[in-house]
Order: C-alpha cells, then sequence, then structure tokens
C-alpha cells in the first residue's frame, strides 16, 4: 500500500448521511415534483383504495356483511402490505431507473460515498407514499367500513419497525438481485411480492394454503410481522377457519414478537451478506451501467 | 421495381401521388410489420412468458383463498380465474398500448412513426393484433392452470356466443388502449403513474374479482364506460350459465353496448391521433424526449 493510499480517509457516518440524505430529496422529486400534483394525490389514494374495496365487496358478496373480524383482517392486511410493495418496488426500481433509464448508477458507485444509503434515500419517497397508502386505508375502514381500532402501542411500535426493517432487508437483497438480471428485471419485485403475499396470510389466512407451504410462511418475517400487526391494530390475529382455531391462536403476543425478531435477525444479515456480494459480481461483470433495453 | 412492389418515379410529384392499392399495401404491411415483434417474442423471450402467466396467477390464488376462507360457492372460484386471464387483456392494453407511444417517444421511435408514409392507426392496430396474440398465450395458460389446479367446471351452453362476446370484448378494449396511446402521450411523463392508476382502480369497477353487480348503483358507470366490465359480465354469464349469479344485464343487450363501445373507441383514437399529428408536426414537442 502506498502512502498516499493510506491517507485517503474512509466514508464516515456523515458521508453516509449526506448521501442518504440526497438521495431522499432526488427521488422524492422524480416521484411527486415532477408529476403533476393532483394526479399524483389521485394515483397514491385511489390505488391502495381499489386494492382494499375489491377485498371488501368480495366480503360483502359473500357474507352479506356478517362477521367483521374476516373484514378487519382483510382491511389490515390490504393496508399493511402497501409498504411490502412501497419498499421491494422502490428499491429495485430506484436501482433500476438509475442504470437503465438515467444512466446515473455508475456515476454513484465512483463517487467516495457508498451505493447502499444512497439506495436507501432514494427509496424514502416511495416508502412514505406506501405510508400514506397504509393510513388512507385504515382510516377508512374505521370511517366507512366499521374496523374497530384497538390500539396496543407497545406491541404495534416494535412490531412496525422490526417489520419494516424485515421488508427493507428483502427489498435490499432484491435490489442487488435485479442488477444481475439481463431482462424482465422490473418484474421481479412484483413476482417475489406477489408470491410473499400468497404466503404470508396477507389477505387470507395461512391455514387455507396446502400444507407443504405452511413452513415457507412460517420462515417469512412478513407472516408475523402481519400477525403482529393485526394484533396490535385491531386486537386479534387471522380468524381461524370453518369454525377450526387459527394457525396462530396458540402463540402469544410475545411469542408472536419473538418469531418476528428471530425472522428477521436471520433476514437481515443474510441481505446484506448478498447485496455485498451481488455488488461485487457487478463490479467484476461490467453491469453497473448495463443497459438491457427492457 | 423494388422489393416493395414500388417503381422509380421521374419526379417529387409522380413519387407523392400513391394509388389506393399502395396506400393500403403499405398500411397492411404497416399493421404486420408493427405485430411481427410482439409475436416472434412469444419464443424469443421465454422469460416474458413466465412473469405474464404467473403474475395474473398469482394474484389470481390470492383470490381464490380468499373465497375459500370465505366459503364462497365454487363458482366464484371461476369468476376469478376468467377475471384472471382477462386481467392479462388489461394489462397489456394499459402497458404495451396506452404507454408504448411514450416508450417509443423515449427510445426514439415515435418521430420514425411520424415521418414513415403510413398512418399511425396501422401502427396502433399492429401493436393490438401482436398484442392480442400474445396475450391470448397467456390468458389461456391463466384459464388452463387455474382450472385444473382450482378444480373450476364451467357450464357452457352457447359456445359461439361466447367466442363472440370474448372477440366483441377485445375490438373496445384495444380501441380504448388506442385512445389511450395518444392521450398518455400528451400527458407526458406522467404515463408510469396513468398506467399504475389504470390497474386496480380498474379492477374494482370492472368487477374482475367479483359478479359485477355487487358494484350497486356504480354499475351503470362501468356498463357506459369499461368494455372489461361489460365483456366480462356476458362472458360469465356464459361460461357459468347454471350459476346462481345473475348478471347485470341479458347478455344480448351487453353485445349491443360492446359493439357500440367499439366504434365509439375506434372514431374517438382515430380523432386523437390526428391531433397527435398535428401537434407533432407544428409544434415538434411529442418527439422531445423525457417529457
Amino acid at each position: 500500500m502506498t502512502e498516499g493510499a493510506a491517507q485517503v480517509p474512509g466514508i464516515t457516518l456523515a458521508d453516509s448521511w449526506r448521501s442518504f440524505r440526497t438521495a431522499i430529496g432526488l427521488g422524492w422529486a422524480i416521484e411527486a415534483n415532477w408529476s403533476d400534483p393532483f394526479l399524483f394525490a389521485i394515483y397514491t389514494m385511489a390505488k391502495p383504495l381499489a386494492a382494499a374495496m375489491i377485498l371488501v365487496v368480495m366480503f360483502q358478496v359473500i357474507t352479506g356483511g356478517q362477521g367483521t373480524e374476516f373484514l378487519q383482517f382483510l382491511i389490515v392486511g390490504s393496508a399493511l402490505w402497501n409498504v411490502v410493495f412501497g419498499v421491494m418496488g422502490g428499491l429495485v426500481q430506484s436501482i433500476l431507473e438509475d442504470r437503465e433509464r438515467y444512466k446515473m448508477m455508475k456515476y454513484v458507485v465512483v463517487t467516495p460515498s457508498s451505493l447502499f444509503p444512497f439506495l436507501l434515500g432514494r427509496s424514502v419517497a416511495r416508502v412514505l407514499t406506501s405510508l400514506v397508502a397504509v393510513v388512507l386505508t385504515l382510516a377508512v375502514g374505521v370511517v366507512f367500513l366499521g374496523v374497530d381500532l384497538q390500539l396496543n402501542l407497545l406491541l404495534l411500535v416494535p412490531a412496525t419497525l422490526i417489520g419494516v426493517t424485515a421488508v427493507v432487508a428483502l427489498g435490499v437483497f432484491m435490489a442487488g438481485w435485479c442488477l444481475q438480471l439481463r431482462q424482465e428485471a422490473w418484474s421481479y419485485p412484483e413476482a417475489i411480492a406477489g408470491a410473499l403475499y400468497l404466503i404470508s396470510g396477507a389477505i387470507f389466512p395461512v391455514d387455507i394454503l396446502p400444507a407443504f407451504l405452511h413452513p415457507v410462511a412460517l420462515a417469512s418475517p412478513t407472516t408475523w410481522w402481519l400477525e403482529a400487526s393485526r394484533r396490535a391494530l385491531v386486537g386479534h390475529g387471522a380468524p381461524g377457519i370453518d369454525g377450526q382455531p387459527g394457525l396462530f391462536e396458540v402463540f402469544s403476543d410475545g411469542q408472536i414478537m419473538l418469531f418476528l425478531v428471530i425472522s428477521t435477525a436471520i433476514a437481515i444479515p443474510l441481505a446484506l451478506a448478498a447485496f455485498r456480494w451481488f455488488m461485487r459480481r457487478a463490479r467484476e461483470a461490467g453491469l453497473l451501467d448495463m443497459t438491457t433495453g427492457s | 421495381m423494388s422489393a416493395y412492389g414500388s417503381a422509380p418515379a421521374s419526379g417529387p410529384r409522380e413519387a407523392a401521388e400513391w394509388s389506393n392499392r399502395r396506400i393500403v399495401a403499405v398500411n397492411l404491411r404497416a399493421i404486420v410489420g408493427r405485430a411481427y415483434p410482439r409475436v416472434i417474442g412469444l419464443t424469443r423471450e421465454p422469460s416474458w412468458l413466465f412473469f405474464e402467466i404467473f403474475l395474473p396467477f398469482l394474484a389470481v390464488s390470492a383470490f381464490v383463498f380468499v373465497y375459500r376462507a370465505l366459503g364462497a360457492p365454487e363458482a366464484f372460484v371461476g369468476f376469478v380465474v376468467l377475471g384472471g386471464a382477462m386481467t392479462a387483456f388489461w394489462l397489456n392494453v394499459v402497458w404495451m398500448m396506452a404507454a408504448q407511444f411514450y416508450w417509443e417517444k423515449d427510445q426514439g421511435n415515435l418521430e420514425l412513426y411520424f415521418t414513415a408514409p403510413m398512418h399511425l392507426m396501422s401502427v396502433l392496430a399492429g401493436m393490438a393484433i401482436g398484442g392480442l396474440v400474445m396475450t391470448s398465450s397467456r390468458a389461456l395458460a391463466v384459464i388452463g392452470i387455474g382450472s385444473l389446479l382450482y378444480g373450476v367446471s364451467y357450464d357452457v351452453h352457447e359456445p359461439l356466443a361466447l367466442a363472440a362476446v370474448f372477440l366483441l370484448t377485445m375490438i373496445p378494449l384495444y380501441g380504448m388502449g388506442m385512445l389511450f396511446a395518444s392521450l398518455f402521450l400528451l400527458w407526458g411523463r406522467e404515463a408510469f403513474h396513468l398506467a399504475q392508476l389504470l390497474q386496480e382502480p380498474i379492477y374494482f369497477l370492472g368487477g374482475v374479482n367479483f359478479p359485477l353487480r355487487a358494484l350497486g348503483p356504480a354499475v351503470g358507470l362501468v356498463m357506459a364506460t369499461l368494455p372489461l366490465g361489460v365483456g366480462l359480465d356476458a362472458m360469465r354469464q356464459l361460461a357459468f350459465a347454471s350459476s346462481d349469479t345473475n348478471g347485470v344485464l341479458p347478455v344480448g343487450t351487453e353485445i349491443v353496448i360492446l359493439v357500440a363501445m367499439g366504434i365509439v373507441f375506434l372514431v374517438a383514437a382515430r380523432l386523437a391521433l390526428g391531433y397527435l399529428e398535428t401537434l407533432a408536426r407544428r409544434e415538434g414537442r411529442l418527439t422531445l424526449r423525457w417529457q
């Protein structure tokens, strides 16, 4: 190592914070400021509300409005899932847009800062938009559909912090993975989020899934996050099917939180290690300025 | 004589005066040329096939499990599978028709379309025909896999009427896509947001996952504007003839509505394209990228 190289300072926390902050502004500009504000507001509200209303109408058609426990289950799951789509979609779209559309990825990578805080910051706008969608969907549920909120903040706050962190970890993994792809990278977050939607019990109890999928469901932090959040928001988790007790009814709130912590603690280091490996491979294979035309 | 059947002209005036036969031939070639990449893409990029079957199938599965959790009659599973298949066409209309001119502008192809000696309607018709062929394979796969996996049983008394309703649904659906292609281009960089906006809200209004009648008074709006909803309602009546769920209107009436919608959307698309072309030539801003 030369003397000069040894004197090059490393990336400090302040550098990362500055990158993160700048990327937040950039992400918000791209997401919102460059759009028509009216259209952006409509888009932010209409999509999640329509997704929830589809489930509400399905529920009404079959039950005639009986059984509010299931309705609350649907509304909370549908609302919270906006975070998963927002985070995973936001991280992946950010990295792909910067590589394919704006062609800025290589310039960000060669700056003294790390790509990681930039990537997180760049996706914050989408995450915030998804949080607005969560609040809005829950508000509509409470005001118009009779959802009875029974807030347990002692459970809700840690569940949200840990759950969203787990979702961000999954998003980071996806972002690194999508950098490797030649085609259809844009579709991967939707596909993975869609698969998670299916196995996490977002809009139906996990019990209804075929038994061979139960271990997959229980391994995903999103399953535990949804269950913990439901208990914290409406006072109950997933209902049982056909009068049978639900899969999670045997677990206490503390046990649900414990499983959320364990699954998240496994997901985070795996996601970070995978991202580091994906980035190294992207540098070696020249993927950082690749344009797939997809 | 060139490979395209045109002889060298003696002067600019002669070159500019085309016979009707030549105009028709060029536009037919444009239709085939624009449809070709979409049809051939079926074999060239298998990952498309995976995603375009897998994604609608995931959504279909989620809604099937919701109905099962609610203890719904099995006919509703069939409704969801049919709705999921029709979703594939709607996604194709939104992303590969409506947003297409915007992407073409970003890629620099749009000015080539404007300067080529063909009508833009031919390009849109090519996109529609190619998209229809491409998406039909996806929709059939969703119906096949969904029906096998979830045990859907159909009760079709009038297969010809069902096929006719499907085709009559596609005409206004793709006509709407043609109209949106011009509008998306005019609205500029909002194309992504607009395309997103045309998904869940339209699935809701179109009754993709539940009988359209359940929408109550809003159903009148759907009947007047949304071919996806009208077509699905008619197809469900024909595909599940013995189910207890009635359609909004008799199939015959819905066919008349679809025909009227087809005419309205195609004429509106033609007018919107004319306006767009005028703008492109007068102001030139439609060929500016990132706008």
